[in-house]
Order: structure tokens, then sequence, then C-alpha cells
């Protein structure tokens, strides 16, 4: 069984890398990207999110610190297009960094206050980049792009997203079967016996929130290479932090498979409605989905087959 | 610093604390009552603003009227979205995290309704004393946020006098402190978190009408609104009435002051700033939880 799982997955990344060799619009390239992108936020928040139950609504600050941190260095050091995509992996490691400093306090507060804590913390890393004119300030911060075919770069892009997307589930299919995913599953089931039980959950916390910011990062860098303008406004966006707890939440937080799964329905469902009906219409449909699926699959849809399945 | 521009901006930021907290108590009761934290609460507020604004505009009827008018009709839509979608939810292993979820999305489709029915534009209530103020002395105060600022305090004391005389409101307090003896001794659990919701809920409808008296307000702003709910309500602890009102007026008076000294775009930095230091050290709000 295993096997075959190994070997569907090979198989299924395969066809993907493979995907823009096949000389598609640069539609399809572009919503793949985006794909790929949610994948890895909503996977890597699971870490912190997911497995030990600490819902961080800031996620989007990580990913914002990682753009403009990018952004930044390429237009300071007028980085060529192979270095701007390396600079996004330092981009991570500061993100990661700052997760170390902000979770050092913040991840000893739990339950809502710890949500409430992170939603702060995101607004205070937006307004400060937008208050300091070398941060990026009111204006954001403009990227040279590579100066080639628009469809050899977005798949170039492509590509490197898709790389960042495996390594990120690789990471997270580890955590799964980890000490690391055990003592955080621990913490989330109740984390004084946890303790209790010689568990360094303070330790831990703070080694699946780096984790949990260091992904989101890179894949900020690389999404402001792809816009090649960024903004405060667009990568600092509060519903972007709440969309990554949503769509973790929507496929089942805390398992491997629930952060993708909802990380793709959410984008496909977002993408199709938004072409098909109008806007307001869209949106509508949009919560109607999350209501509907909340009320019939209160625990996440992994949850539901699972029991549908199994018992 | 100039003692009048500090008294006057202390004032405007204790109405403005007020009127945050009429529209948080509601969101702190069903949270610490029902343990649902209710993402749409602010998207209802806006509602009652919207039909304040529609009351107004082909009616004439003043701001305080039609909040007699909105507070009974989202009592009651409340009561029936808690049957249709709360209920059933309230059987999850997380009912906080399921909550949110689903609110969430009710609160994109009341978002996306209002677009609908009033357009995107920013909206302003206007009553014929719009442009009244009352000058004491150096000071100054326009007509509608003194209103709003009434109408607040008038909510904020309707929902406490429920809560400690009623039996309904007691049988409330009862199902937040023990639920299982509240329910030995015949209150029905169902029964009181819909009163709770629905009394949550139109308590919101009240505070989005004070807060349109005295801010401008378009179909997203119920997102803003939202984080100041969350910042009253931990800052003054989940469920406690008392709290809720004076962290209301804390964060009212730090805004206040910090519009008043600060450049416009540093205010929010320091508000979220502090709040964020306050919480590293007091997560559990200043005051002891309960209703």
């Amino acid at each position: 069984m295993q096997k075959y799982r190994l070997a569907a997955t090979a198989i299924l990344l395969a066809m993907l890398a493979a995907f823009p060799f096949l000389e598609p619009e640069v539609y399809y390239l572009s919503f793949m990207f985006s794909v790929f992108m949610y994948v890895i936020l909503a996977s890597s928040w699971n870490f912190i999110g997911g497995y030990a139950g600490y819902l961080s609504f800031g996620h989007a600050a990580f990913f914002g610190i990682g753009a403009f941190a990018t952004a930044k260095a390429a237009s300071m050091l007028e980085l060529s297009p192979l270095l701007t995509i390396l600079a996004s992996i330092p981009a991570g490691a500061l993100a990661a960094l700052v997760a170390l400093i902000v979770g050092y306090p913040c991840l000893k507060i739990r339950g809502p206050y710890f949500s409430v804590v992170t939603i702060c913390f995101a607004f205070v890393v937006e307004l400060t980049v937008k208050n300091i004119e070398f941060l990026g300030g009111a204006e954001g911060i403009y990227l040279k792009f590579m100066d080639i075919p628009e469809k050899l770069s977005r798949s170039i892009l492509y590509e490197v997203m898709l790389l960042l997307m495996i390594v990120t589930l690789g990471v997270a299919w580890w955590l799964g079967r980890s000490r690391l995913g055990a003592g955080l599953k621990a913490i989330r089931s109740d984390e004084e016996v946890a303790e209790t039980m010689g568990i360094p959950t303070a330790k831990i916390k703070i080694q699946a929130f780096i984790l949990s910011a260091f992904f989101p990062g890179i894949a900020g860098g690389l999404f402001a290479y792809y816009l090649t303008y960024i903004h405060a406004d667009v990568v600092f966006n509060i519903n972007i932090s709440i969309l990554i707890v949503l769509m973790a939440m929507f496929g089942g937080g805390g398992t491997w498979l629930g952060p993708i799964i909802g990380a793709v329905i959410l984008t496909v469902v977002n993408e199709g409605l938004s072409t098909f009906a109008q806007a307001e219409i869209a949106r509508i449909i949009y919560g109607a989905l999350f209501i509907v699926v909340t009320i019939f699959m209160p625990n996440g849809i992994i949850d539901f087959f699972r029991k549908k399945g199994g018992g | 610093m100039d003692a009048v521009l500090i008294i006057q901006s202390l004032i405007s930021g204790i109405m403005m604390g007020m009127v945050y907290a009429l529209l948080s108590v509601g969101f702190s009761l069903t949270w610490g009552v029902m343990h649902v934290i209710h993402i749409s609460h602010a998207a209802f507020g806006l509602l009652g603003a919207y039909l304040a604004y529609s009351l107004l505009e082909y009616f004439g009827m003043d701001p305080v009227v039609s909040a007699a008018v909105s507070v009974p009709l989202l009592f009651i839509v409340a009561c029936g979205v808690y049957q249709l979608l709360i209920k059933p939810i309230t059987k999850a292993k997380e009912v906080i995290v399921a909550s949110m979820i689903l609110t969430f999305g009710l609160a994109i489709i009341l978002e996306n309704v209002m677009v609908l029915i009033w357009k995107a534009d920013p909206r302003v209530l206007t009553p014929t004393y719009a442009s009244g103020a009352l000058i004491v002395g150096p000071f100054y105060f326009q007509y509608p946020h003194l209103v709003g600022f009434g109408l607040s305090i008038v909510g904020i004391t309707a929902i406490y006098l429920f809560l400690k005389k009623t039996y309904t409101g007691m049988a409330v307090r009862a199902a937040w402190q023990q639920p299982e003896a509240a329910q030995l001794y015949g209150v029905n659990l169902y029964r009181i978190s819909m009163i709770t919701f629905a009394l949550a809920v139109s308590t919101a409808g009240a505070g989005g009408i004070s807060l349109a008296l005295l801010n401008s307000f378009e179909p997203h702003s119920h997102n803003l609104w939202l984080i100041y709910l969350f910042l009253v309500v931990i800052v003054g602890g989940v469920g406690n009435v008392i709290g809720t009102a004076i962290a209301g007026l804390l964060i009212g008076v730090i805004t206040g002051l910090a519009m008043a000294f600060l450049p416009y775009q540093w205010v929010n930095l320091v508000t979220f700033g502090l709040l964020m230091i306050f919480l590293i050290f007091r997560p559990h709000g200043l005051f002891k939880q309960g209703v």
C-alpha cells in the first residue's frame, strides 16, 4: 500500500513538473503557481496551528517579511534573476528569525489569546513596513523582471515554487512521523499533561513556529519576484492570514493531507467562481461553502472521509 | 502640551470607547457563554448601521428610533441563524474553530449582500442635527457623537441589568459558570444559547448604529471593527460585561490620545503595539473573567 502511494505521488509530481513543457497558456501557469503557494502556506501553518493547536492568525506577516526582504535585496543590490530567486532563502531565514523572537514570549499565551496576539503582531509588522521609507514605505518596491519571454519566466517560477512545495510537503511528512510531531500533538490534546510527561513543550513549540515561518517566508520572496511590484497592503493583507487558517482547518488541521486538500479546493473554487460569476455573487457562494462544509463536516474534510471509510 | 487639546481628545476617546464597548459586549458573551467566536458579529453591527441609513434616507427616521426597529428585527433574525447554523455545530470536536470558520463564511455573505444592496461607497449617517454641536467653554461636541455615546451607555446598561436582574439573565450567567449544574436546575442550554446569541447580535446592531454616528462606514468596515472587538474583549476578559466596558474606554482613550499627538499613520501602530505588549504580560485580560 505504502509503495503504491509513494509511486502515485511521484507520478503526480512528475506530471506537475512536466506541465510547463506542454506549452500551456500563461494563465494556467499563474493559476498553478498560486495553488502551490497556498499549499505551502497552509501546510507550513499546520506545523504550529494544526499539530500543536496554536492558531496563528498572523502568518501573512512571515509571507510579507520574506517578500519585502527579497524585493529590498534585489532592488538594492541589483541582483540577477537567479540570485533574486536564491535570495528568497535568506529572506525565509529572516522570517524564521522573527518567528523565534516573537514566538518566545507569544507562545506562552494559549488558546484564542494566542490568536489575537498574532493578529496584533501581523499589524505591527505591516504598519512598520508602511511607515518606514527604507523598508518599502507606503509606495512599495518595484523589481526588475527577467529579460526573457513571459512564458519562459513564468515557467521557471512555476518550477521553483513546485520545488519549494515538494520540500515543504516533505518536511510536513517527516514532521507527522517524528518525535517533534508527536510532541506537538501531545501539546494540542493537553499541554499540562505533555509537560508532566517530560516533553520540552516550550522548546518544541518554538521549533514548530520557526519551521512554520520559514517556508512562507521563501514563498513570499518568490511571490514578490513573480509580481515584480509589491506593496504592504498586498502581502500583509489580513485576509491572507485568515485564508491560510481556513484552508488548513477546512481540509483538516493536524494531518498531512488536510491542508493540501483545503488549499487546492479553496483556490480552485475561488478562481472558478471569480471567472464565471459576478464578483459579489461569487463571494456569496464562497461564503456559503464555508457554512455548508462546517455544518456537514465540522472536524474538517479529512476527518469526515476517514470516519466514512474506516469507521 | 495644550491642555484643551488633551481634554478634548480624552473626551472623544471616551465616547469612541463606549461605542466599542457596546459593539463588543455581545461578542464577549457569545464567546464566554457559548464558546462560539462569532466572526460575523461586526457584520451584523454594520447591517444595523445600513438599516439605520436607509430608514433615515427614505423615511426620515432618526437613528435612535431606527435602533428601536432594527434591534428587535436583528433579534429575530439571529434566532433563526442560531437554529439553522450555530446549533448544528455545537457538537463539533472543537466548537471554537468550527464556529470561526462557519461565521467567517457568514460574514463574507453579509458583506457582499450589503455591497449588492447599498453599493461599496462610504456612507455617513446625517440626521437633521448632524451639523450641530454643543459648545462648552473651549470644548466642542458634535451632536451625532453625543447621541451615539448616549445610545451606547443605554445599551450597555440594559444588557448589564438584564444579566443581573432578570431570571433569563441569571440563567445565562449560570450556563456560563456551571453548564452541567445549570442544566440540572432546569436551564435549557439550547434555549439560553439562542437567547444569548440573539441578544448579542441585537446589541451589535445598536453598536453599529452608534459607531455609524461617529464614523463613516462601508461594506468591508466590519473587518476593522472585528479587530477592535477582539482587542476590547481580550483586554476586558472574555464574558465580562463591566470589563468589556472599561476595556472599551481604555482602548478608545489610547486611540484618542494617539490620534491627537501622533502623525495619523502611527496611530494604529502604537495601538496594536501596546496591545501586543499588554497581551504578552496579561494574556487573560485586566479583570477576572465571568459574566
